[in-house]
């Protein structure tokens, strides 16, 4: 396509893409809200008088001036989420009051002058402390915000007979997703509608829930993602924000906009992973695993809502990818003054693999097993699938000896192993570790949001027309999408293009989340496709005054079996009518599955860890654009890179994150932290789709950071493991390796 | 205060408050939006544009800081023919791109130091200095090699100084 290899390439290099902060209406208000700076407290007094004589701001509203501003949707009504402050603030930046201004300068000169005062009181940041529940985020009732498990308990007699039992502790700490774009809302009132134009992960719920917050039908709602910078699991949901833009936009009938800044972001946007778990393995002299438990006590953050079952997805995932016999895996979540946790990429699965495959290498080095060789003693073997996991999962297919085979081959596992004895015997040299991650992941969503909007039609013109529920924040959508319908037509994939994210252009979707958009809207185009072209031959039969079977399809067009007559789908169109199909789609999960490896360089004296090389090994099944695939997969084994040695929110005393330097705290990959990367695929498609594709793009924020970890627990040969917590800071590891 | 911004090549008179950061004044007075704001604390270099040929995070410039002062942004990059820069070439064909909000900043960098034969480690330099978060940087190191490649042996028929 005029030389630009994705058909997004053209408007973003050039900057002609449009992302919510560059949409211009006029008359727009920018709204910049006024946030708490104590973790917990009551609130006395948020008095916005003195922000609305300030010259551009139309306007400035606490929760009391706004009586009726409906609460976050999907709560417990006895723990409700109000949309601003009303009486307790539960997290740090928890919206105390907003200010319109004419633009953003004079809103924050507003909300500079609000007046606002708060009685703190103790803030509760731990799992630990809040299960104590001496500080109770609301009075009277418990912190605890759910209870759930997977599998059954495991007989006592089962952990005594075992000749190996490792027990350990590991924090799978907080992280911000942090997208380059923070999240983007610019609601426009027009008539009997609302324009809400979001940089968002599924733009139909968003529609669904802002018609229920404002009481008013859906189709009055046209919800549109426009250009999106990123997501990573953390623009799927309704935010307190949103809720307060598109109430002023309703209400002043004027368009409204909030485009977060970083600061913000750090403060307020949804965070991911939040575990404290205990596990404990075991397994017979030979290395055959027996039982594995493991317990997650969750820190979900300051209010009840769909992230505190998230932390399920780590226990029906406890499984991974071994033939364990008995899994059991319990999970509290407990709610701590900080913002939600939310998905972030690989949401709940990096939970899931992480603390098993720590442990698998702490057993190994019990059993005296090389860690390869005791992972192939328990990968679940081909012949197994669909493998029912105790775990209530089935895992739909899989070649795991050949994944960890590849990324053995790939890394050159004898050769480093070789020389990591070399250094050992050197007292000069840095020690060096090798670590190991097999992993199994699930895609396309839960029961219930497996299915998906999907249409292909056919234009007169002889363009095609794909339209399908995700959303794209930087996927590829507009060239992948329109490719696989193309080739499934036979037709030039330039005939083809793509319209999703706008809930006006679609009769339904459900979105992208959950590594789902190739496996469920791409398989469901492909079928979307498939009847077009039998409603295609069924038509020209009738044209033709012959049996449908006597109809055929390739290159794009009709033909008779016999006969050289060729009808396009631009003439059939003309001759028979609008050629249209829309289907609801439904498939089922899949669970994609891989091994990645890791060499690392320990220096002891000074706590700090080199990453001589990473090998990922990842099976997606079909992937539709193998290149694109591998770009997310890279910066999935980054985001990966960053959970274990540099992200994380720590906290002080006050409960407050330490923050306060922005992305100078926050620790985000730069490509100085580049190692050597290298890719392998295998390719197992998933028989639940005639596709074969399954999730992809999320792998490397499960499978990398515990290769990392193990690697550097391997290089300094540690007896107690947990002493390693992500991130492995400079401090972190100093302290493990004394 | 009364200045104008003369952004490739184009003038735009302003009024503008002295607080006005360069990346608003951009943005919101010329309405060029191909600069992003991605920190806004001098980071991420989401909002690098040249000012006088230097690659600035046009967050922390001021406005009216670059009164009469030539300024490019990535929506002066491609040539006045309309040929794309070979930057943007590159980060197609590199993939350096997935998202694209990191982009404008990336290429602006990239273009204030395409002047000169670029060694490896200057452009790991360049790469290291802005933050993306979606293709973990190799694929925009590749793109950036092979642009000052084409640039140097003068491919896509010229040498063009930004
Ligand atoms: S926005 Fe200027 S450096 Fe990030
Ligand atoms: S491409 Fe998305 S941040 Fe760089």
């Amino acid at each position: 396509m005029d030389g630009w290899l994705r058909r997004e390439d053209e408007r973003l290099l050039t900057g002609a893409g449009r992302f919510v902060a560059d949409l211009r209406v006029p008359a727009c208000l920018d709204a910049v809200f006024v946030r708490s700076e104590v973790a917990h407290g009551v609130l006395r007094e948020a008095d916005c008088s003195a922000a609305r004589e300030v010259p551009g701001v139309a306007g400035a509203w606490s929760a009391a001036d706004l009586p009726d501003l409906p609460p976050m949707p999907l709560g417990e009504p006895a723990r409700e989420w109000p949309a601003l402050v009303e009486d307790r603030v539960r997290y740090p930046g928890e919206a105390l009051a907003v200010v319109l201004g004419d633009d953003r300068y004079h809103a924050e000169d507003g909300a500079a002058r609000v007046r606002t005062r708060i009685d703190p009181l103790p803030a509760v940041v731990t799992a630990q402390e809040s299960a104590a529940d001496t500080v109770r985020l609301f009075d009277g009732l418990s912190n605890v915000a759910l209870r759930g498990e997977a599998g059954s308990p495991i007989d006592g007699e089962v952990w005594e007979r075992a000749a190996v039992v490792v027990e350990s502790d590991y924090r799978q700490q907080l992280l911000l997703p942090s997208p380059m774009e923070c999240r983007t809302i610019l609601c426009v009132p027009g008539g009997d509608r609302l324009t809400v134009w979001s940089g968002h992960q599924a733009p139909h719920r968003l529609r669904q829930d802002l018609a229920g917050l404002l009481d008013r039908p859906e189709e009055s709602i046209r919800v549109v993602v426009p250009d999106t910078g990123g997501a990573f699991g953390s623009k799927s949901a309704v935010f307190p924000e949103f809720i307060v833009v598109a109430w002023l936009a309703v209400l002043l009938g004027r368009p409204v906009r909030w485009v977060e800044d970083r600061r913000e972001s750090l403060l307020v946007a949804t965070r991911g992973r939040g575990q404290d778990q205990h596990v404990r393995l075991a397994a017979d002299a030979e290395g055959r695993l027996l039982a594995y438990e493991l317990t997650v006590e969750a820190d979900v953050g300051a209010y009840p809502h769909l992230g505190v079952a998230f932390p399920m997805q780590t226990a029906w995932m406890a499984t991974g990818p071994y033939t364990t016999p008995k899994v059991h895996a319990t999970v509290r979540s407990l709610l701590t003054n900080t913002m939600i946790t939310y998905p972030y990429r690989g949401a709940g699965r990096p939970e899931a693999t992480s603390p098993l495959e720590r442990t698998m290498d702490v057993l190994a080095r019990r059993l005296g097993l090389d860690p390869a060789e005791l992972r192939r003693r328990n990968l679940i073997p081909p012949e197994a699938f669909p493998y029912r996991t105790p775990t209530g999962r089935t895992y739909d297919s899989g070649d795991h000896h050949a994944a960890l085979d590849l990324a053995l081959r790939t890394l050159g596992y004898d050769g480093w192993r070789a020389e990591q004895a070399r250094r050992r015997a050197d007292p000069d040299a840095f020690p060096i570790g090798i670590g190991l991650s097999c992993y199994v992941e699930r895609s396309g969503g839960e029961r219930g949001s497996l299915h998906e909007y999907v249409g292909v039609e056919a234009g007169d013109d002889g363009t095609v027309t794909a339209r399908c529920g995700a959303a794209s924040s930087g996927q590829s959508h507009a060239t992948v999408f329109p490719a696989l319908v193309a080739e499934t037509l036979g037709v030039e994939p330039a005939r083809v293009r793509l319209v999703e994210g706008d809930t006006d252009e679609l009769p339904g979707g459900v979105g992208s989340f959950g590594s789902r958009s190739a496996q469920i809207d791409g398989a469901g185009l492909q079928h979307a496709a498939g009847l077009l072209i039998e409603e295609a031959r069924e038509r020209a039969a009738r044209l033709w005054d012959l049996p449908v079977e006597e109809t055929s399809w390739s290159d794009g067009a009709v033909h008779p079996v016999r006969g050289s007559a060729a009808m396009g789908l631009s003439e059939l169109v003309k001759r028979t009518g609008p050629l249209r199909i829309d289907e609801r789609y439904e498939a089922d999960m899949a669970f994609p599955f891989g091994a990645h490896a890791a060499v690392v360089e320990v220096d002891p004296e000074l706590g700090t860890v080199r990453v001589l090389q990473v090998v990922a090994v990842d099976d997606c099944g079909r992937a539709l654009d193998p290149d694109v695939v591998r770009g997310q997969a890279f910066g999935s084994i980054v985001q990966g890179l960053g959970q274990a040695l540099y992200e994380g929110v720590p906290f002080g005393d006050d409960g407050l994150p330490l923050l306060d330097g922005g992305l100078l705290d926050y620790l985000l990959p730069t490509y100085a932290e580049i190692p050597p990367i290298e890719l392998g695929e295998t390719h197992t498609p998933t028989p639940r789709t005639p596709l074969g594709a399954k999730g992809a793009g999320e792998t490397g924020c499960i499978g990398t950071p515990p290769a990392i970890v193990n690697a550097v627990a391997d290089a300094l040969r540690l007896a107690h493991p947990e002493r390693l917590q992500m991130p492995l800071t400079p401090d972190v590891v100093w302290r493990a390796a004394a | 205060m009364r200045i104008t911004l003369t952004v490739n090549d184009a003038a735009y008179p302003l009024e503008v408050e002295p607080r006005r950061v360069l990346a608003d004044a951009l943005r919101d007075d010329c309405g060029l939006t191909g600069t992003h704001l991605g920190c806004e604390q001098g980071v991420c270099g989401a909002c690098t544009v040249l000012v006088d040929g230097e690659a600035v995070r046009s967050c922390l410039m001021l406005a009216v800081q670059c009164d009469g002062v030539p300024i490019r942004t990535v929506e002066g990059l491609t040539g006045p023919d309309g040929q794309p820069h070979p930057l943007q070439r590159a980060f197609s064909a590199e993939r350096g791109l997935q998202c694209g909000f990191c982009t404008p900043g990336f290429l602006m960098l990239a273009a204030g130091a395409l002047d000169h034969d670029l060694s490896e480690n200057e452009v790991a330099d360049l790469v290291r200095s802005n933050l993306c978060r979606c293709t973990g940087y190799e694929p925009i190191r590749r793109a950036i090699t092979r642009a000052a490649h084409a640039h140097q042996n003068g491919q896509d028929g010229r040498h063009r100084s930004v």
